[in-house]
């Protein structure tokens, strides 16, 4: 039933069941371990094959009902065979208010994908759209396999293409291995996911590669997420002295020349040294040497300290520094001192602690800490869990990713504190499996921690043992909700369960169960350290603390900042995200993702608090920040969150379920022209209804774009009746014209992918709207700004 | 312990729901995805009532109350919940609840339930239906000009179904040896909520083309599971006329399916409740989620299904075909 068609013929049917069969041992039979034993069949064979699912119905207790139910609720899970690579097109928010869409609609072309499907012809390569690849500020974002594309231009995909192919032919050279000297000082280089994407990687290899050739022997440090996303590859020269010099957006050609610069191989001609440097500075300050650019000191960090300024590092202490998986340096820098500290500590004083420091969920709904704590302990259950919520679905938002891989011993250390102030032995770390490298790193670090035991029996000599498990998630936003989230952990589709009772009472398996965010974890270390007096001194009366926010969209500087409560939301554009990119006006900033809400410009000087955001129609959610600036469409902006929750809904109450598509549907109508003023009211009463009556945080939240928008922009929606979209975002209004400003150069006609352009050279250029696909390829060619978006109808 | 219901102070029996404790008392609250006895999960929120204590509006069905709880049943915030819940199920149910044909017939004639009797051979049963309508049934229509005709849906996929021609066939064959001719009794209620299916997809046309030959061609629009369905029921009930809002539905219109024995299948009319999901073993199954997510059985599970299931359902789309 699940699948229907098997190409690989090319192996007998019993060499594959005895490959599902040695998957099954592995795994185990029981119906809790579905998403597990998926998984792992997936992987091994690339999809779900129909010989694989008709094996677990012979070998293990899970049913055809439980298989289809579970296989099709999670996007992870594919039925059919895909091409040989596969093409993930983000459609985060920051991506999305980037072009996305026109991305991969120029893949589709490209590839000449047809009839609906997603393969090519040759099953070279499969594409799909995926919620968030969690580099926001590389938008627009294309992942091809384990290669990530940042800034991809619509007219670009056929080089991305390209250079993929490329890079498959060429089969990696080995890396020499070479024994280094260990010499004073060392080069950090930030190893996250976004920083691998912009070729930190690459840059790593270079280092060694270089470092070796030169003979030059200094310690290449990976370190973790350094925030500062817009100015990645950046690394960071620790000179023996113990000062940085650092070097944002670093070209793998430039290595040689920086690692030249600061360090002397052995025996160099010392005398000479003094001279050298200080000619290279006067000649090479804002002067191209040998393909490097050498940028002035203070554009080169200038932009960096104005970037980290007014942040504050609670979660993210130790950022730059700290390698991620070094357990010693960890602790060295005073790690699991707070663990140490409170396994000689009465639990009710922890708890107290924590209460006192005022400190609330990270996950969106702002639920005090200390009461989830309180309420989990009291129970006289010996049977209880911890689980750290890492599901982080949200388009825009990538902190709880960050952490988990920067800081893991952090957010491990934060949950064995947890587990022993409520009395818990297990812990679960519940990531989603879009975050390979998040899970890879816990799973490394938990490791370190057992060796160390600092997880385990007896846990550092106290009668407290703890261990610490990992689950993938399979692709459910609505995971990200508590019930529902352990709901999946037990193998069944993700419904949201009736509460009460809260799952701090009747959780997993039937018991008490804490269940807290990634980022909320990270801050409980801090807490314990420094007292709930120091914490509770940061930010406003409600809101304590620090969040870390996800900045992206049209921000100069976008990146992952940590900003204490009470931050205003100016402060953070202007002053840590340089104002909007390329001088436009601000309009609003979209906070909180899909169960956020837009808060306009004249309204920015709100400060970071749970309530204020609440009160205005938004929620501080888990965090993404996206910015948008005046040719930005609002209308479009809830539509493209509608259509999210929309997919995303588990499908189980009749108000989230239909009544969110009804309301995609006349956001649709909208946007297309071709609604009445009358829908803006249908649309609005039934958007306060869904956000009443549905079951659970996803319902009640989804309404949260659509009603601030309409409350803070609803001129636009009157606009948008009327035909007229002022930004030009939607496609159904708007038309491409050519102006005499044109001289018949043909540039925008060979670009043209849909051949709307007829080739006329030296003619003033026409396009056919009947064949335009509005994907803007000859704007972005024309060199004499001659083509330009103007709206059917006149404003 | 003790709770308020629409400002009357109520009683409650251990492990009651506020449901079970208000229907108990007297508070009638409507309600599609609760079956006592069975497992029921909240899905429909037809049985939304109010909280007070805190604002929330709540499913009846499934929350249990809790000491000095005041609960609203009746206010007019409830009804329009409850309404709008209708309303958007019912913009995601793509059926006729009775045959156009039977709609328009000035004289009232069940003609699908004829052309029922008439595709399964029994001629006697058909006159009958026929014999109800008209005094004399063998010149029944002869000067009608045949509305039935025009409205008949199969004429949107080819030709409507001959229905005067088979008039005169059923009367012609069966007068002789009908027996106790003339049992009056069936009307088309008016009053009541009728659904309708709205246009069949290019897809959907060519599909029931090509997979409905019944002797007379009728496609038995009317709805079979229509005597125990709720939706029908509470929609009428809630002075529904029909759902407010445009009719996108992926739902594929009349694909019935025969599960096992007398009990079929119509997903079009399914709200994905889930009471047949929670109380089947290894049978009915949700697929997909979100607006998409429908409920399934797979080929190899029919076997397990029986005939009691379609009395679980709250609407028609699981129910007893009589031969």
């Amino acid at each position: 039933m699940a699948c229907t068609c098997d190409t690989s013929k090319v192996e007998t049917n019993e060499a594959t069941i005895a490959r599902v069969d040695a998957i099954i041992d592995r795994i185990g039979k029981t119906r809790d371990i579905v998403i597990p034993l998926l998984q792992a069949l997936q992987q091994e064979f690339s999809y779900l094959s129909s010989t694989a699912v008709e094996r677990i119905y012979e070998q293990t207790e899970i049913d055809r009902a439980q298989l289809i139910s579970v296989s099709t609720f999670y996007s992870q899970f594919r039925h059919i065979p895909y091409g040989k690579h596969l093409i993930k097109v983000c459609t985060g928010t920051a991506c999305h208010v980037k072009g996305a869409g026109n991305v991969y609609d120029s893949f589709i072309r490209e590839l000449k994908i047809e009839n609906g499907s997603i393969t090519t012809e040759d099953k070279l390569f499969s594409i799909e759209k995926i919620a968030c690849l969690g580099c926001c500020t590389l938008a627009p974002v294309v992942q091809i396999d384990e290669k990530i594309y940042g800034h991809v231009l619509p007219g670009k995909v056929n080089e991305v293409i390209e250079d993929f192919l490329l890079l498959q032919g060429n089969i990696e050279k080995e890396e020499t291995a070479h024994a280094r000297r260990k010499i004073a000082g060392e080069i950090r280089l930030g190893m996250g996911s976004c920083c691998q994407a912009s070729g930190s990687s690459d840059i790593y290899k270079e280092l060694l590669s270089a470092s070796a050739q030169l003979g030059i022997q200094v310690n290449i440090k990976p370190v973790g997420c350094v925030g500062v996303c817009n100015k990645v590859p950046l690394i960071d020269v620790v000179l023996p002295d113990g000062s940085i010099t650092r070097y944002p957006k670093v070209k793998a050609s430039e290595i040689k020349e920086i690692l030249h610069h600061h360090f002397k191989p052995a025996g160099y001609l010392n005398r000479l040294k003094n001279n050298f440097l200080n000619h290279v500075d006067t000649i090479h300050t804002d002067v191209t040497w040998d393909n490097v650019i050498w940028k002035s000191e203070h554009e080169r960090t200038g932009v960096i300290d104005t970037f980290l300024t007014g942040q504050k590092h609670i979660s993210t202490e130790g950022f730059g520094f700290l390698a991620p998986l070094h357990i010693d340096e960890y602790i060295a820098h005073s790690g699991f001192d707070a663990l140490k500290k409170v396994l000689s500590c009465d639990r009710k004083e922890i708890i107290s602690t924590i209460l006192k420091s005022g400190i609330r969920g990270r996950g969106g709904g702002g639920f005090t800490t200390g009461k989830k704590w309180e309420i989990v302990a009291s129970s006289l259950n010996k049977d209880k869990y911890v689980i750290c919520n890492g599901d982080e679905g949200d388009p825009g938002a990538f902190m709880d990713r960050m952490m988990l891989e920067s800081y893991p011993y952090r957010v491990i250390e934060g949950m064995i504190i947890a587990g022993y102030a409520v009395g818990a032995n297990n812990g679960i770390f519940y990531i989603r499996a879009e975050y390979p490298l998040a899970v890879t790193r816990i799973r490394a670090a938990l490791q370190f921690c057992r060796e160390h035991n600092l997880i385990g029996e007896h846990i550092a000599g106290s009668n407290f043992s703890f261990d610490v498990s990992i689950f993938e998630g399979a692709g459910a936003f609505v995971c990200g909700e508590e019930t529902a989230l352990i709901a999946s952990i037990e193998g069944e589709r993700g419904f949201p369960k009736q509460r009460p009772p809260y799952p701090a009472v009747e959780g997993l398996h039937g018991k008490p169960t804490l269940v807290n965010n990634v980022e909320t974890l990270s801050q409980i270390a801090y807490i314990i350290n420094n007292g709930s007096d120091q914490y509770s001194q940061i930010g406003t009366k409600g809101s304590k603390g620090t969040k870390v926010f996800a900045l992206a969209g049209k921000i100069r500087f976008g990146g992952l900042i940590e900003v204490p409560m009470g931050i205003t939301l100016n402060q953070i554009i202007n002053d840590i995200g340089g104002g909007v990119d390329g001088g436009e006006k601000l309009k609003a900033v979209q906070i909180g993702g899909p169960s956020g809400g837009c808060i306009p410009a004249h309204l920015c000087d709100v400060q970071v608090d749970f309530d204020a955001f609440n009160q205005m129609g938004a929620m501080m959610g888990s965090g993404g920040l996206v910015v948008l600036s005046e040719s930005d469409c609002m209308v479009d902006m809830a539509r493209y969150f509608l259509s999210f929750t929309c997919d995303q809904s588990c499908g189980k109450c009749t108000f989230c379920r239909v009544g969110i598509r009804r309301m995609l549907d006349i956001l649709e109508k909208l946007c297309s022209g071709k609604a009445e003023m009358a829908d803006i009211d249908t649309l609005e009463q039934l958007a306060l209804n869904v956000k009443k009556a549905s079951l659970c945080g996803l319902g009640k939240t989804a309404p949260n774009p659509v009603l601030t928008t309409l409350k803070y922009f609803r001129e636009e929606y009157e606009e948008h009746v009327k035909g007229i979209c002022k930004t030009g975002t939607c496609k159904g209004m708007i038309k491409y014209v050519v102006t005499d400003d044109c001289i018949g150069c043909t540039r925008c006609a060979k670009a043209c992918p849909v051949d709307a352009i007829p080739y006329t050279p030296y003619e003033v250029h026409t396009i056919d709207t009947d064949k335009c696909v509005l994907c803007g390829l000859c704007v972005n060619e024309c060199k004499y700004d001659a083509i330009h978006k103007v709206p059917l109808r006149s404003i | 312990m003790v709770i308020t219901i629409d400002h009357e102070s109520v009683e409650v029996f251990s492990g009651e729901t506020i449901l079970e404790v208000a229907r108990r008392t007297g508070h009638a609250i409507p309600s599609l995805c609760y079956a006592k006895e069975s497992v029921h999960k909240s899905s429909c929120m037809v049985c939304a009532v109010k909280n007070c204590d805190n604002g929330q509006i709540i499913p009846s069905c499934t929350t249990l109350p809790t000491e000095g709880m005041h609960v609203e049943t009746d206010s007019e915030e409830v009804r329009l919940i409850r309404s709008l819940s209708l309303e958007l199920l019912l913009s995601d149910h793509r059926a006729d609840c009775d045959a156009p044909c039977i709609m328009v017939c000035p004289q009232g004639l069940n003609i699908e339930r004829m052309l029922h009797y008439y595709d399964g051979g029994h001629f006697g049963e058909a006159y009958r239906v026929l014999d109800a309508a008209f005094l004399l049934p063998q010149i029944a229509c002869d000067t009608c000009k045949a509305p039935c005709e025009k409205v008949c849906r199969r004429g949107s996929i080819d030709q409507p179904v001959s229905i005067r021609t088979i008039i005169r066939e059923i009367a012609a064959k069966a007068y002789p040896t009908s027996p106790e001719a003339g049992k009056k009794g069936w009307k088309l209620d008016k009053n009541r909520f009728q659904s309708r299916i709205g246009r069949f997809t290019e897809k959907e046309s060519a599909l029931l083309k090509a997979t409905i030959h019944t002797s007379s061609n009728c496609l038995h629009c009317t709805c079979a599971g229509q005597t125990g369905c709720k939706l029908r029921l509470f929609a009428t009930e809630a002075g529904i006329k029909r759902s407010r809002y445009e009719s996108y539905s992926a739902l594929p219109a009349m694909q019935k399916i025969q599960v096992s024995g007398k009990l079929w299948f119509e997903q079009a009319k399914c709200i994905r409740c889930g009471l047949c999901v929670y109380n089947s073993e290894d049978g009915f199954t949700f697929k997909g989620r979100g607006f998409g997510m429908q409920v399934v059985i797979p080929d190899e599970s029919k076997n397990n299904m029986e005939e009691e299931m379609a009395e679980l359902c709250p609407t028609g789309a699981l129910y007893i075909l009589e031969k």
